[in-house]
């Protein structure tokens, strides 16, 4: 049983980066504000966890211009995928 | 124990959310099954009319019905772009996110390739085929847009497809088949939808 729960990463904890993860393991990648509309919180909250998962390269950001805007997207690492899944893989046995 | 099955639900919500055009309302649908039902309806007895026809009176009666045809398309266009923004701002959702775009590229592909398709049997005369082409493409474009949002939308394009292949089989009562498909089905599976997801959230 410990060496399921070890399997459980301590990075998602935190409700916010498994919604962010959830996202972006499904699409392309997505910007800032679509993230924002998804999860539903504010503007700073999210820049943290979005630099915390960033800092671990879990995820990779891209800034580009749409227009005049500088617009923020978000993409999943080959490294955060993978842990990802080790973690959902971790979650199942657990729900078993 | 419990954090596990809740952080399980936000994971699946969260899939679903972002990747699919969950605003779909099945009173879409059943406005455009009214509509498109009232559309065969006055085809039907528009046609009954007819015997021995002049060249113009030909073109004429073409032309009737491609009007009615595309007075059914923007009826259920229009009140589907509505139910559907009146769904997302209940949700706290915007209408026009990557999921949308994505879905109405997928449902546009098919659905203008057999436009074009169907319009050119039109204008070759083969005006008795039509009703089976414009089935058969508008099933391919649903079963290709069915991954991106509820799964109905799959059965709905089987469903079609095979309205559409019995209309080329019976070519005499293609009208009837495309009442059942494009009114009929849509009323049901959209009563179905309404049924199944949004009464439900209330």
């Amino acid at each position: 049983m410990t060496s399921i729960i070890s399997n459980l990463n301590k990075v998602f904890d935190s409700r916010i980066r498994l919604g962010i993860m959830s996202v972006l393991s499904v699409n392309e990648g997505a910007d800032f504000n679509t993230l924002k509309e998804l999860l539903e919180i504010t503007d700073g909250n999210l820049a943290s966890h979005l630099k915390a998962l960033e800092n671990i390269h879990y995820i990779q950001s891209r800034k580009q211009f749409i227009g005049r805007k500088p617009n923020t997207k978000y993409e999943i690492t080959e490294l955060g995928r993978n842990c990802f899944k080790e973690h959902l893989d971790a979650l199942e046995k657990l729900m078993n | 124990m419990n954090k596990q099955a809740e952080d399980i639900k936000v994971i699946r919500e969260m899939m679903e959310k972002s990747s699919k055009f969950l605003s779909l309302s099945g009173l879409s649908g059943i406005v455009a099954g009214i509509s498109g039902t009232c559309g065969a309806v006055f085809a039907y007895f528009y046609l009954q009319c007819d015997s021995a026809m002049s060249h113009s009176e030909r073109i004429r009666e073409s032309l009737v019905l491609l009007t009615d045809a595309l007075l059914v398309l923007l009826v259920s266009i229009g009140f589907g772009i509505f139910f559907s923004w009146k769904k997302a701002k209940k949700s706290n959702q915007k209408l026009f996110n990557s999921a949308t775009k994505r879905i109405l590229y997928q449902l546009a592909i098919p659905l203008i390739a057999g436009g074009i398709f169907s319009f050119i049997f039109l204008l070759r005369g083969h005006v008795d085929l039509v009703a089976a082409l414009t089935l058969i493409f508008y099933g391919l474009a649903l079963l290709n847009a069915s991954k991106y949002t509820f799964e109905e939308i799959y059965y709905l394009g089987i469903t079609e497809i095979v309205c559409g292949l019995l209309a080329a089989i019976f070519l005499n009562h293609g009208l009837l088949f495309w009442t059942i498909g494009f009114g009929l089905c849509h009323i049901f599976y959209g009563l179905a939808m309404y049924i199944k997801y949004d009464l439900k959230k209330k």
